[in-house]
């Protein structure tokens, strides 16, 4: 019995150095790794990892290019420019100067022009559409409201550009926009409505002594608001692409109705209200982008 | 007993010796109010700098107050603000505070059409009430502050106000008794610099809100108006009157500036236009708040008029032409032409701006 068990254990001891004593192949031992040497014993550190798919933006022209990826996710952003232009009988407008002549043959002046465009939206071809500002002030006063930048866009096929001239009557409530640079300038008593302008277009008239305010906004409970549709055919999937959207100041007097400049206030009357409107829907707003 | 005497001596002693041996205690914490530079064992007695916010209530119909993140308000700069803003300290020969022009009775403004400087020179606008001056845009009849910060700086060198420089009056409240405490406790400094005293007067500033007229009453629906107030009210907000295209809303101004047709060309106080170097800005001025405006007299920022009657008869004739006169004046030689009831109407509307809480000295 103790010859058995001395035997026994020599053989354990045998076998186990038979085992130290395998030969160790060095080389990658990671079988996800593109130089896996599936003989290799022992990792020596040479293993070179398989190149990951890396999803994300591959233009260069994006404002969120990964110079990583390697699989373009159409995760692409890009910058959008609106530029707002004011011209008068098509010529970029010139304040303070009695150069302008409107359809009732009454010479002017523009000495303010203030307003709001609210619900600027781009519309895609798959009919989803993309809030690009809710409200934004426009003051001639400040080039600095000209300029709307709209970042990090998704690349798409945009068909059409919307906005309303002023505020649609769901936003058109006092102290809906208290803490906005428009407030309080813009306001429209609580004694004739409440709300705020949608536009201050003031100036001289006929002579330098008459004062004309083109004011216009809700009256008498009624939303004159309206809302411009322009079809467009825009892929921004470049950099820097800019959008204008222009106000021709003549029109506002002349198609269809020929309005007479006057020194009487119209922010209580509603029948003017609704000539400026038709004339605002007509032909006051026009749109140019770049052709791709 | 010689004994135990000579003990007790020797105890007391050794104690004694012990206590000056000790280690110095204090606070050693340097970021501490209290702290003591010579402290080596902390004696848990560390007070650290702490101030107690001071929260503006944003009246009805105001937007939210524009504080600067550099100087919030806090209890001890409010009060720090008001003790400054009354002291004549600020002066160059002790006589004059900035509360000598800017009467709380007067709704923080000067009585008289021009003040007088330490030094009895007299100034050619009139002193700008202090109301609600924490939502304006611009301050002073020009525009030529954008903040209070800005706009405190300037009255103490002024050689025909305060006429002090701003070293001696750092010299004197750095060597006053109390100053010095009020400053670390408001701003947790330890040398008062000309910043830190702009920023305690425009934390006060900022706290001298007016909201709460007849009007604010009225709208409030806790008292009514006469008729006759609220046939004012009618003119004020229609196109009759057109008061409410500058003067509009419940903060009774538009943050912007006109020329309300005082005057014919030439000019002589160019207003903005000397700020901007733009002449289409030429006599334009900042739209005061109409609040208290019964006692902010006089009107205008020459304060040619003494009384509300002469200021709605300037608007009611229609005002003088000049190239840069707003269009809402342009009834030019034909004016509002208002009934003198309509005027009557108008002033007592303007009346019920008057927020006697707000006047109150006490």
């Amino acid at each position: 019995m103790k010859k058995i068990f001395v035997i026994f254990t020599t053989i354990s001891l045998v076998f186990t150095a038979c085992e130290k004593e395998e030969e160790i192949i060095e080389g990658c031992t990671d079988a996800t790794a593109t130089n896996y040497n599936a003989l290799a014993t022992s990792d020596d550190g040479s293993c070179i990892a398989a190149p990951t798919d890396v999803y994300g933006c591959m233009d260069t022209g994006a404002t969120n290019y990964n110079p990583l990826a390697n699989v373009d996710d159409a995760s692409c952003k890009y910058n959008l420019s609106l530029n707002f232009t004011h011209t008068v009988d098509g010529n970029a407008l010139e304040t303070d100067q009695m150069i302008y002549s409107n359809a009732a043959t009454q010479n002017y002046s523009v000495q303010t022009l203030r307003y709001l465009l609210s619900d600027i939206t781009l519309h895609s071809a798959n009919g989803t559409s993309t809030l690009l500002d809710e409200v934004h002030f426009i003051t001639i006063s400040d080039p600095s409201t000209f300029n709307l930048d709209i970042q990090d866009l998704n690349s798409a096929n945009y068909t059409a550009i919307s906005f309303t001239m002023g505020l649609d009557s769901l936003k058109n409530i006092t102290d809906n926009y208290l803490n906005e640079s428009f407030f309080p300038s813009f306001s429209w008593p609580d004694f004739m409505g409440g709300g705020y302008h949608y536009m201050q277009l003031e100036g001289d008239y006929t002579t330098a002594f008459q004062g004309y305010a083109t004011h216009t906004g809700g009256t008498d409970g009624i939303d004159f608001s309206f809302t411009k549709n322009f079809p467009i055919s825009l892929n921004i999937a470049n950099s820097n692409t800019t959008v204008i959207i222009n106000m021709e100041i003549n029109n506002w007097y002349s198609n269809p109705n020929i309005i007479n400049l006057t020194t009487d206030g119209i922010m209580g009357n509603a029948n003017k209200q609704a000539l400026f409107q038709a004339n605002g829907i007509a032909d006051v707003f026009s749109v140019f982008y770049p052709i791709n | 007993m010689k004994k135990q005497a000579l003990l007790l001596l020797c105890s007391t002693l050794f104690f004694a010796c012990t206590k000056d041996l000790a280690p110095m205690s204090g606070c050693t914490d340097s970021t501490a109010v209290n702290y003591s530079a010579n402290a080596i064992t902390d004696d848990g007695s560390c007070i650290f700098f702490s101030t107690t916010p001071f929260i503006i209530e944003t009246p009805s119909g105001f937007p939210d107050m524009n504080i600067p993140t550099n100087n919030p308000m806090t209890v001890e700069g409010v009060a720090l603000g008001n003790k400054l803003f009354h002291d004549k300290i600020l002066s160059g020969n002790g006589m004059q505070a900035c509360a000598s022009c800017h009467l709380q009775s007067a709704a923080f403004s000067d009585p008289n059409q021009f003040s007088t400087g330490i030094d009895g020179l007299i100034g050619d606008r009139n002193a700008s009430a202090i109301i609600n001056v924490g939502w304006n845009n611009n301050l002073n009849w020009d525009g030529s502050a954008i903040s209070l910060e800005e706009q405190a700086f300037e009255p103490i060198t002024n050689s025909i106000e305060m006429n002090d420089t701003w070293i001696n009056v750092e010299n004197k409240l750095n060597a006053d008794g109390e100053y010095p405490t009020l400053f670390k406790n408001a701003f947790n400094i330890d040398y008062i610099d000309s910043n830190h005293v702009v920023m305690a007067i425009a934390q006060f500033e900022r706290t001298l809100i007016s909201a709460n007229s007849k009007f604010d009453k009225y709208l409030r629906g806790e008292t009514q108006l006469t008729t006759s107030e609220l046939g004012g009210y009618a003119i004020f907000n229609s196109e009759k009157g057109d008061c409410f295209h500058c003067h509009g809303t419940q903060m009774f101004m538009d943050n912007l500036f006109h020329n309300n047709g005082l005057d014919p060309e030439p000019f002589t106080d160019l207003g903005l236009g000397k700020i901007t170097n733009n002449a289409s800005d030429n006599a334009k001025f900042k739209t005061p708040t109409l609040r208290n405006i019964e006692f902010s007299a006089p009107y205008m920022h020459d304060g040619r008029f003494s009384t509300l009657e002469e200021v709605v008869e300037h608007y009611n004739s229609g005002g003088e032409y000049s190239l840069t006169v707003d269009p809402l004046m342009k009834k030019l030689g034909v004016g509002l032409q208002l009934t003198n009831q309509e005027k009557q109407d108008l002033v007592a509307f303007l009346k019920t701006l008057t927020d006697t809480d707000f006047l109150d000295e006490n």
